[in-house]
């Protein structure tokens, strides 16, 4: 079973524009965006693999990582996949909280959304688009990515939430959890 | 007149940019791997203060900017400053035409093949290599993406060579307010061997561990481990204290340091895989997971300059971690150093 969960408290960064509204957001630092309509529907179910994501609605639709807690649903979990991209390939331990107070850490790891860049985590391609976006202009010669990775979650039972990393280099569009079996 | 050189293939790491996008391109030419030379080194060493706006930055202290990216290897470099457009052209046709690539600083402003086209001004770094006077063409090599190996008007690259790099808007961020003048860069290739023996690899990682190692002495000069350390709680302090003033310098530093981490986890990667030790595979890793840290520093900086209080307490911890990190990788590298 696979559950979607909405990160609408936490979304912080704009990184979809369409071709009307260039300016309107900044992904990265120099305020590059992805095209969005390259990409699902916003507030649509986007399958990868087997994965369903809830595609971030229009506006502020991703997490620029600064250590915001998500909660998440009574379960036993196996996994995390996560939909993202980061400002450079990098990597952080997400915390894992358990309702009997105890935290675990676990690795998230996240490729480069720049350009002609290989993931360097094994992540799942999920999406590959034809252009980017400038604020001032459409670059058709630059074709950036968002990958999908997952986090093991090596004690599925009791996670109450997931504190992200204060790491601005690593943003989040999405999370979905897996259950056990 | 025209010529073309042979032997001009792109090269880049991920973590690297147009620096040491070009440099790969011109020790490509001579002959060299470049990850022997350019990973070889893993270290810090700035001097306060003296961060250029160029996106080609490298703290070079007394040395060559190409003998500071691989100072292990028989290689320099020397920046000409030529006094006028055309000596410029006049210098680098020259140097071309006797069979030898040069690099040159260009404003990605005036560049078509450039997503900066037209739109934001910086101070960038770029291969020439060929010309056709007949058709008032040069070719030029970049591997940045969305990399360009191929032909502009000369008239195009004399323009990007001769920009004032003006600020004009808000996305002229770090490398701009530097007038590019016409500058171009000759480098000199000699005596490369191929990859480090064992041996040589053994002397090589001594050697930056003594440089890691190295004693603060409290001046502007930021050495090893503990300049690193002070220059990182400097600016923490400073951004924490509301100075977003620092945010330029700590963002070129931090980009240098991922580079140099960068390249390094993949020698000593490329090492062990050459060598059959394993131990420098899981030390590579260790390296690798030093340069994400910065990767980390660099966007909490850039993102500092609205609410620097916020990023000088995240740089405050991240400082914390990389050096503890830092510190158990140095460990290891002395352990695998010893048993190679």
């Amino acid at each position: 079973m696979m559950r979607p969960l909405s990160l609408a408290p936490h979304l912080n960064n704009t990184g979809l524009t369409g071709e009307d509204e260039l300016d309107g957001g900044g992904f990265n630092i120099w305020g590059n965006t992805f095209p969005a309509g390259e990409l699902p529907p916003a507030g649509g179910t986007a399958v990868v693999g087997e994965v369903p994501f809830l595609f971030p609605v229009a506006g502020a639709d991703n997490v620029r990582c600064r250590g915001q807690r998500v909660d998440v649903p009574a379960g036993d979990w196996d996994w995390v996949h996560v939909l993202g991209a980061a400002e450079r390939r990098t990597e952080d331990l997400v915390e894992v909280h358990y309702a009997d107070g105890s935290v675990r850490g676990q690795w998230l790891r996240m490729s480069d959304f720049w350009p002609q860049t290989e993931p360097r985590f094994g992540e799942v391609l999920a999406f590959r688009c034809r252009h980017m976006h400038y604020p001032r202009h459409v670059q058709r010669t630059t074709s950036p990515a968002i990958w999908a990775q997952r986090v093991p979650l090596t004690v599925p039972s009791g996670v109450v939430a997931l504190v992200l990393p204060d790491n601005p280099a690593l943003h989040v569009f999405a999370l979905t959890l897996q259950a056990v079996g | 007149m025209k010529a073309s050189l042979p032997g001009i293939a792109h090269w880049r790491h991920d973590l690297g940019h147009c620096l040491h996008a070009t440099a790969g391109v011109l020790l490509g030419f001579h002959g060299a791997d470049p990850l022997d030379l350019l990973g070889a080194a893993w270290g810090f060493d700035y001097t306060a203060g003296d961060m250029r706006r160029e996106e080609y930055y490298f703290p070079c202290g007394q040395r060559s900017l190409f003998a500071s990216l691989a100072p292990f290897h028989d290689v320099t470099s020397t920046w000409h400053a030529p006094s006028s457009p055309e000596q410029g052209w006049d210098e680098v046709r020259a140097r071309v035409l006797a069979g030898t690539p040069v690099a040159v600083a260009a404003d990605n402003y005036f560049l078509p093949f450039r997503p900066a086209y037209q739109d934001v001004h910086t101070n960038h770094l770029l291969v020439v290599h060929g010309f056709d006077e007949e058709r008032g063409t040069v070719s030029v090599c970049d591997p940045v993406p969305p990399r360009f190996l191929g032909e502009i008007r000369i008239e195009e690259l004399t323009a990007a060579r001769d920009s004032a790099n003006p600020v004009r808007h808000s996305r002229d961020m770090f490398f701009t307010a530097n007038p590019i003048g016409n500058r171009w860069l000759d480098v000199t290739v000699s005596g490369h061997t191929g990859p480090a023996s064992r041996e040589r690899l053994r002397e090589i990682m001594t050697a930056n561990l003594e440089g890691l190692r190295g004693v603060d002495d409290g001046s502007s000069d930021h050495r090893g481990l503990p300049g690193q350390e002070r220059f990182l709680r400097e600016a923490a302090a400073r951004l924490s204290g509301g100075d977003a003033s620092v945010v330029d310098e700590v963002f070129v530093v931090a980009g240098v340091a991922l580079a140099v981490t960068g390249l390094h986890g993949d020698y000593l990667a490329a090492a062990g895989r050459r060598l059959g030790e394993r131990p420098l595979l899981t030390l590579a890793r260790e390296v690798d997971r030093i340069a994400h840290h910065w990767s980390a520093v660099r966007i909490m900086v850039a993102t500092g300059r609205d609410d620097p209080a916020t990023a000088g307490r995240a740089l405050a911890g991240r400082m914390t971690a990389l050096l503890a990190d830092q510190l158990a990788t140095v460990d290891r590298m002395a352990a695998v150093a010893a048993a190679l």
